[in-house]
């Protein structure tokens, strides 16, 4: 029923624009700026939603009740927050590389807003369908540690320098892993388009036939998003939240939400790549597609949240020797598996 | 094996989780304070005969009194607790004789000025002069009454 809903009002909006003489040129462009403008909707309220959620969970593991106050249920304690930081004195610095010091929370966002174009929220649902699309993951999601990089360099200051060393160090050495983990996915499916990936799971979701892939993914995806146990870049009590440590007011909050950004699009790469993205589990058709997209999006999300209410922080040389010497090494033996696996089922004739 | 302690910290934060919140939500439901709790002071004006133990008891000089002479009884007047001087030690609750003074459950004695965080228990007119005289008036005709009386009875003794 409403497995169509959206993009129904895609077809529609559409169909009216051609019915109005528009020319096609312009009526593409139209429906993207539309279709922009709804997932740059979404993934706001999704990080306000987060953020409140974070805060809920995290005082639910404590035996806390957290932030219960404004709004119903506290709801709109995320705006309220929102609001505090926007109406925050702007300071200057002189020390500071203003230009580079004020575009670095401006352009964090970007890397995560431009992924979510491709990303399927449902059955044909991804904005655009990009063939490389994995590749283009790993491409722009790269970015995020530049920009942090360059934000930590600006504000000229030693603790923001050595979280900025640290985030540099931490985001290469992890994305290794990371795609090495994704590439098991991709030796089966023999794709990088993300739809074609959902697609391949009809049978089995990939987290039961590359189980250790996705552990390694969601190691590396922790790493990847800076969340504890990983958080040495912020590392709060030892480098005073690392490359942040100068920014206040919505600069600092836009780092922040851009961490959450880039939980949620971790978890939906997790979700599209191990868990069936959009895929129905034991023919529950009847909900929609985009809705079991979400679900599962958000179960990857609690996940994340639990681990980072459970393990404390790790040690610089643990972490990156834990990313050295043991997540490569199992994802090179994953892959070599994989393929040697594929052989033979080949050879047996499945 | 590895990785046990992992899934094991796991396991108890998911407890943790669905387990019962310890938080009150102060404005709405308030802890139930135990008896012997040492909240904000209660005076039982009928029962006090200002003494003056509390006061003398106060390390703090925190309890301040006037009385008045009414005949051969003292009345207070005036009972004003400096609390912004309490520490709540409780020796003039001990002190009182006659169980006037005593705490009671209530907790929020904040105040948004501090010159209205001081606690007047007892704040009446001083007795005029006419109901000095008055009160001292009854006294001596109760005083002669009894007197005759005894002096009744003596001399009813003496009959006998």
């Amino acid at each position: 029923m409403g497995e169509n809903i959206l993009t129904g009002i895609a077809a529609g909006l559409r169909g009216l624009l051609d019915g109005a003489g528009v020319p096609v040129l312009w009526n593409d462009v139209i429906l993207m700026v539309v279709k922009v403008v709804v997932i740059l909707l979404f993934i706001t309220v999704n990080i306000l939603w987060l953020v409140y959620m974070e805060r809920r969970v995290c005082a639910f593991i404590q035996c806390r009740l957290g932030p219960n106050r404004v709004g119903p249920k506290g709801l709109l304690q995320s705006f309220a927050d929102m609001g505090k930081l926007l109406s925050k004195e702007f300071t200057w610095n002189r020390y500071w590389d203003k230009v580079v010091y004020f575009l670095s929370p401006v352009l964090i966002f970007v890397p995560p807003f431009m992924i979510y174009a491709i990303v399927p929220f449902g059955d044909n649902m991804a904005a655009v369908n990009m063939n490389i699309g994995l590749f283009y993951f790993a491409a722009v999601s790269s970015l995020g540690s530049i920009i942090l990089w360059s934000g930590g360099w600006a504000s000229n200051n030693k603790y923001s320098l050595i979280g900025a060393m640290r985030v540099v160090a931490q985001m290469v050495s992890y994305e290794l892993p990371l795609m090495l983990a994704l590439l098991g996915v991709v030796m089966l499916t023999g794709t990088l388009n993300m739809s074609e990936i959902v697609n391949a799971q009809h049978g089995v979701w990939f987290i039961f036939t590359q189980p250790l892939a996705f552990l390694i993914y969601f190691t590396a995806g922790l790493a990847e998003t800076n969340r504890t146990p990983f958080c040495l870049v912020e590392g709060e009590s030892e480098i005073i939240a690392g490359p942040y440590t100068e920014y206040s007011g919505m600069g600092y909050s836009m780092f922040m939400l851009a961490e959450y950004a880039s939980v949620m699009l971790i978890s939906a790469m997790c979700t599209v790549a191990f868990l069936g993205g959009w895929l129905a589990p034991f023919g529950l058709t009847f909900i929609p597609s985009w809705i079991w997209f979400f679900l599962k999006m958000y179960v990857m999300i609690f996940v994340f949240m639990w681990v980072r209410w459970t393990y404390p922080r790790l040690r610089v040389d643990q972490l990156m020797g834990f990313g050295w010497k043991v997540l490569i090494p199992l994802c090179l033996a994953n892959i070599f598996v994989t393929g040697v696996g594929m052989y033979i089922y080949r050879a047996i004739g499945w | 094996m590895f990785g046990k302690g992992l899934i094991k910290g796991l396991e108890i934060t998911w407890g943790w989780f669905w387990r019962k919140k310890v938080t009150v939500e102060y404005p709405d439901e308030k802890l139930v304070m135990s008896p012997r709790f040492h909240g904000r002071f209660e005076l039982d004006q009928e029962k006090c005969i200002a003494c003056g133990l509390c006061a003398n008891a106060c390390p703090n000089k925190v309890i301040q009194i006037e009385k008045a002479k009414l005949g051969k009884k003292q009345i207070l007047i005036k009972y004003v607790m400096r609390i912004e001087y309490c520490l709540f030690c409780g020796l003039c609750v001990e002190a009182c004789n006659k169980d006037a003074l005593s705490f009671s459950s209530v907790i929020d004695m904040n105040q948004y000025y501090r010159g209205k965080v001081r606690l007047t228990m007892v704040d009446r007119p001083a007795p005029t002069p006419e109901e000095i005289a008055a009160a001292e008036a009854e006294e001596a005709a109760k005083a002669a009454a009894a007197q005759a009386a005894a002096a009744k009875a003596k001399a009813k003794g003496e009959e006998g």
